[in-house]
């Protein structure tokens, strides 16, 4: 159960600002869902079954190479700076953080 | 009464591997230099879509450190996600090592300069990707992804250093170990190499575990001694105080050498760690470790340890001759092609070598002095060809020229004078032309010696064989 | 018949042959889209316009079509090589980057997010002669299987019945492929998100073996699930899109480097003797119970299931060995397993979108970065991301991570051991594919399910199981409900058989060409 105090935990986790009717419909679906999760942790699963990181085992053979240590300048740099929704020189800005001093 | 305390100190190292490429996408990773946001693509500043592709040498490099950590390299490990919001990490998350890393255990033994030994082990030796850099602005945060990507091994140290000088030492052996290797230029002020200090204190002998804080930021040896020295001073004074000590993050402004306290908001954290998905697991065989360990030279304790032994060199010697490994080498190959006193080699280099190398700023193996070169002027002066200065001032001489030694001696006649002949005549003539000191050194002014002396070497331009000119003067002084 | 209702295969072969010109197959699509799909989607847009309208399009890019293919035609001019899909117009769901063409996942929180790069199996489409057409909608960030969440509105509707969902999350892919609007689309399938909407929509979807196909590109969101794959109005054309689309690819360490075989030339060689199975576990959905949260059992609809029989008999018709009674017995974990692993998933790939380096940043005045976070965040996102992103914070919480996170991944072990041993040619079935219905039913009205997340994940139940395993399957019509709904039949193979169930699907084509309901075509295309 995602109690309200919880659910206020998750969503500084997740830094999201809600309306208080996204956030009640949130929790509610939240809880909905755990209850579907509820079969997930009831299934009796053994010791030795291992965790799959993908479905495919992808075998040795089948793995692509390594990469070598080659340098590949991008083409994109400007393209990406671009997208910066705040820009100073080449330098992004965003808003300060701020700091406390101990002594 | 008082009581003593020791500290209780673990370190927590991040290392810049010295890839030409980011560990994830083919940008170059040094941009010393470079304007900001400029070795950047796709992959490593985040954008919506893009994948990690491993590099292999840092993958190679990892295992060399791990080795020369005396780490056991695992045949299979994962990276994983460090969930977290920064405005230097683009994907919101770090990719790194966390319950399987590539490799497991490890220690560094190392010697203190009062001779003792400390032995420090490593709790976590993994992989990861650097974050890029953030600087305060009046007010806003300026970021430069140039540095997102860089390779980082991450390297924490059990608590077992018990000083400020125990750990700055620590720093300095893994500083020389990671140039030896040739897997991070190590390089603090560059941020190569950094470190962070978890510190606690309790009364000498405990052996309790207290709240400890942690240090950010302690980028260099000087700030490692005094942070840490600093922390532990201010524990004491809370202790005694009756003070807790809270588990508070701290940072090192080292121009002000003050400590400040970081928000505690940004440093609680869950990172909610899970498998990266993007890549497959790290698998390494017996036959590419054996590849890649194949390379990995005596390591420079070893080395040193070595040297005092076969060599006979005092600690001292063995120390300053394995500060660098193509020093070492240098020595070694030195003392191969003169085949004598091992001393007397490392007396040469520690004496004179040194200061050539520290004025150009180069390393051992980039002298123009070759060893052979080097092996060539002490038997010179052994054999009485050349004297000591003209021996010394050869090693310039050749440095600059890039010349064989003894062909600069020929040309430019630096071999000593010890015609006998030649050397009476020109004695002759000085006595006959200064009758006056010859009278006071007759009269008792032996020290006049040397003056005669003199003035034969500066006639000679310094070539004259001193010892011979001596018994030729004082044969003549005392007819 | 309009050019553009022809078959990719038809149109390239005729293209190449200089009976039809690039340009006048592009025209025909572009006439296609505007006659059926109406305003496309926008952010300040309203659901209810344009209730008629398809609304597949987010962004139409026209003009980069029509330059792409006059190029072709003149390099057809000129005699030289162009690829198989020379003159081909397709569309690309917008989870795909795409250089210079807005990337938006249909988020407000990349409205204007102008993608630098494009994505391998896009490229590689372009580079085979497709002549990109612009981006499709989809559920917000590939969230949902109704293309309800999209920020783009109006949101798609299904040819077949505009009240009806098109499905999705590839809903804009499939309800362009089925009216016209280009003869082949590139989705995405998280769970079923290819080859659910197909099925809603009557056309072919393959969503191939993970590693099969690159995923450089694609906007993620169960980076462990996701796959790439092609939609198509036949199974040729499908293959033919597969073909390009393959492949290692040094951008991605998970694309297999496996060769890609001829999926094309073997299409209509026989199935004689392929073993094809059916199992119960496939012809009942297991969902929870509103009120009380209990685990039901409900049977997929009579109907649908007989529509599936009905294929085994075609196919059966066609030499393959029908074989029941498979037992799958960790299908039904599947929905709450894929609740865990795509939420921690997706959680993460979220946390990039903040404002900082591109996309949308909140316009309110902010006081510090992580105020700016949250309102960017908050503004940016729609409810399906912020409820998957607080779910997967949840659930790979430290002190949770073991209890669910590392308890789905090993869940989804026994799934796939499930295929492995039907699959096992020294097992006891020994089967090339499953048969299956592709959905628990047809599509749905538009806001029936829509806000209810439970429920819709439901949609996926039969499809998800395959994700988890990184199996190939696909999804072809196999006929209409009473409704006049397309029914969908899926295949699901061993790790790379693609070329199998393509066979398999394209000789059900072949049995069953002449049947009435081949006939039928969208009620929207009737008119024009």
């Amino acid at each position: 159960m995602i109690t309200p105090e919880l659910f206020d935990h998750l969503v500084e986790l997740a830094a999201l600002e809600l309306s208080p009717t996204e956030a009640e419909y949130l929790r509610q679906q939240l809880n909905n869902q755990l209850k579907a999760l509820q079969e997930l942790v009831a299934i009796p699963l053994q010791e030795s079954i291992p965790p799959a990181l993908h479905g495919v085992s992808f075998p040795a053979e089948i793995r692509p190479p390594i990469r070598e240590d080659e340098w590949l300048p991008s083409s994109q740099v400007e393209a990406i700076l671009k997208q910066a929704p705040e820009l100073d020189e080449r330098y992004i800005v965003v808003p300060d953080i701020p700091h406390q001093d101990l002594e | 009464m008082t009581i003593e305390y020791e500290a209780v100190i673990g370190l927590e190292t991040h290392i810049q591997l010295n890839t030409l490429t980011k560990i994830f996408c083919p940008c170059k990773a040094d941009s010393w230099n470079d304007p900001p946001n400029t070795n950047i693509c796709p992959v490593c500043t985040g954008l919506p879509g893009v994948l990690p592709v491993l590099n292999k040498a840092a993958v190679e490099k990892a295992m060399l450190l791990a080795a020369a950590m005396n780490a056991e390299i695992q045949p299979i490990s994962f990276f994983d996600r460090k969930n977290y919001f920064y405005p230097d990490l683009p994907k919101g998350y770090q990719i790194s090592q966390y319950n399987l890393p590539i490799a497991r255990g490890g220690y560094l033994a190392f010697p203190m300069p009062d001779g003792s030994e400390r032995k420090v082990t490593i709790q976590k030796l993994h992989l990861e990707e650097d974050a890029g850099k953030t600087k305060n602005d009046f007010g806003r945060r300026l970021i430069d992804f140039n540095r997102c990507g860089v390779p980082l091994v991450e390297m924490v140290t059990g608590p077992d250093l018990r000083s400020a000088d125990e750990a700055a030492q620590y720093i300095i052996r893994l500083r020389q170990l990671l140039r030896w290797i040739g897997v991070s230029e190590a390089d603090m002020e560059k941020g190569h190499l950094r470190c962070d200090a978890n510190v606690s204190i309790r009364p000498k002998g405990s052996n309790v575990l207290n709240p400890k804080t942690e240090i950010k930021n302690v980028n260099s040896i000087v700030a490692v001694r005094e942070a840490i020295q600093t922390e532990i001073q201010r524990q004491i004074r809370e202790v005694e105080a009756g003070h807790r000590i809270e588990a508070w993050t701290l940072e090192w402004d080292e121009e002000s050498g003050i400590l400040r306290k970081m928000r505690s908001k940004e440093t609680e954290a869950d990172y909610r760690y899970f498998r990266e998905p993007d890549l497959l697991s790290l698998q390494i065989d017996e036959s590419w470790k054996t590849a890649v360990l194949s390379t990995l030279p005596e390591l420079p304790l070893q080395r040193r340890a070595r040297f005092a032994q076969q060599y006979g060199l005092p600690i001292y010697d063995a120390d300053i001759l394995t500060s660098e490994r193509s020093l070492s080498e240098y020595y070694e190959a030195t003392l191969q092609a003169y085949q004598g006193d091992p001393k007397r080699v490392s007396n040469w280099i520690i004496n004179d070598l040194l200061r050539i190398l520290n004025d150009l700023g180069i390393i051992a193996a980039d002298l123009r002095v070759t060893p052979a070169y080097l092996a060539q002027i002490i038997r010179m002066v052994d054999e009485n060809v050349i004297n000591l200065s003209t021996g010394k001032a050869l090693l310039d001489k050749v440095q600059n020229s890039g010349k064989d030694p003894a062909t600069i001696v020929a040309e430019e006649g630096l071999a000593k004078l010890s015609d006998t002949d030649a050397l009476e005549a020109m004695i002759q003539q000085l006595i006959n032309e200064n009758p006056q000191q010859v009278e006071n050194y007759r009269k008792g002014k032996t020290g006049l010696l040397g003056w005669f002396v003199g003035q034969v070497m500066k006639q000679t331009q310094g070539k004259a064989d001193a010892q011979l000119t001596r018994s030729i003067l004082e044969k003549y002084l005392n007819p | 018949m309009d050019l553009c209702d022809y078959a990719a295969y038809q149109l390239a072969w005729m293209i190449r042959r200089k009976q039809v010109s690039a340009v006048e197959v592009l025209e025909s699509t572009l006439n296609r889209i505007a006659a059926v799909d109406g305003v496309p989607g926008r952010l300040d847009g309203g659901q209810d316009t344009e209730p008629d309208k398809i609304h597949a399009f987010i962004t139409l890019t026209a003009e980069r079509a029509r330059q792409q293919a006059q190029r072709i035609d003149q390099a057809i001019q000129a005699g030289e090589e162009v690829g198989p899909l020379a003159g081909v117009p397709f569309t690309v769901k917008d989870i795909f980057c795409v250089e210079g063409t807005p990337s938006t996942a249909a988020s407000k929180i990349l409205s204007n997010f102008v993608a630098p790069y494009t994505a391998t199996p896009v490229a590689r489409a372009e580079q085979a002669g497709g002549i990109m057409l612009g981006k499709v909608n989809l559920d917000e960030f590939t969230f949902g299987s109704s293309n309800e969440s999209s920020a783009y509105r109006p949101s798609p509707r299904n040819p077949w019945n505009t009240a009806r969902v098109p499905g999705g999350s590839s809903g804009g892919s499939a309800a362009a492929v089925a009216a016209g609007e280009g003869c082949l689309s590139i989705g995405t399938d998280t769970a079923g998100s290819i080859r659910q909407p197909a099925a809603f929509c009557g056309v072919v979807g393959l969503k191939p073996t993970y590693g099969r196909v690159s995923r450089y590109g694609l906007i993620a969101f169960g980076s462990s699930l996701d796959c790439p794959g092609p939609l198509a109005r036949n199974v040729s054309d499908a293959a033919l899109l597969l073909q390009v689309m393959s492949g290692a690819d040094p951008h991605d360490s998970t694309a297999a480097n496996f060769p890609v075989p001829d999926y094309v030339t073997d299409l209509e060689k026989p199935i004689r003797g392929l073993r094809i199975g059916l199992s119960p576990d496939y012809f009942r959905i297991t969902y929870v119970e509103g009120e009380s949260g209990e685990l039901a059992q409900q049977p997929v609809p009579e109907d649908y299931q007989q529509a599936i029989y009905r294929v085994a008999g075609r196919l059966a018709e066609m030499g393959a060995d029908i074989i029941e009674d498979v037992p799958m017995p960790h299908t039904k974990y599947s929905i709450p397993a894929y609740f865990v692993i795509s939420r921690v998933e997706a959680a993460s790939n979220l946390h990039r979108y903040d404002g900082v380096k591109y996309g949308y940043r909140t316009k309110q005045p902010v006081h510090d970065l992580r105020e700016m976070y949250r309102k960017t965040r908050g503004e940016g996102f729609g409810l399906q991301p912020k409820l998957r992103i607080l779910m997967g914070m949840y659930v790979s919480a430290a002190q949770y991570s073991e209890q669910y996170y590392m308890r789905a991944l090993r869940v989804r072990t026994l799934i796939r051991r499930d295929f492995e041993a039907i699959f096992d040619p020294q097992g006891k079935y020994r089967l090339h594919a499953l048969l299956t219905p592709t959905t628990p039913t047809t599509a749905f009205p538009i806001a029936q399910v829509y806000g209810d997340s439970v429920l819709m994940q439901f949609a996926d139940q039969l499809t998800v199981a395959a994700n988890h395993a990184g199996v190939p399957a696909i999804s072809f019509p196999c006929g209409f409900d009473p409704e006049g709904l397309p029914y969908g039949a899926q295949l699901i193979g061993a790790d790379f058989s693609e070329d199998l169930l393509l066979r398999i699907a394209r000789n059900y084509e072949i049995v069953t060409e002449s049947d009435q309901w081949r006939k039928r075509i969208p009620p929207i295309l009737q008119n024009l």
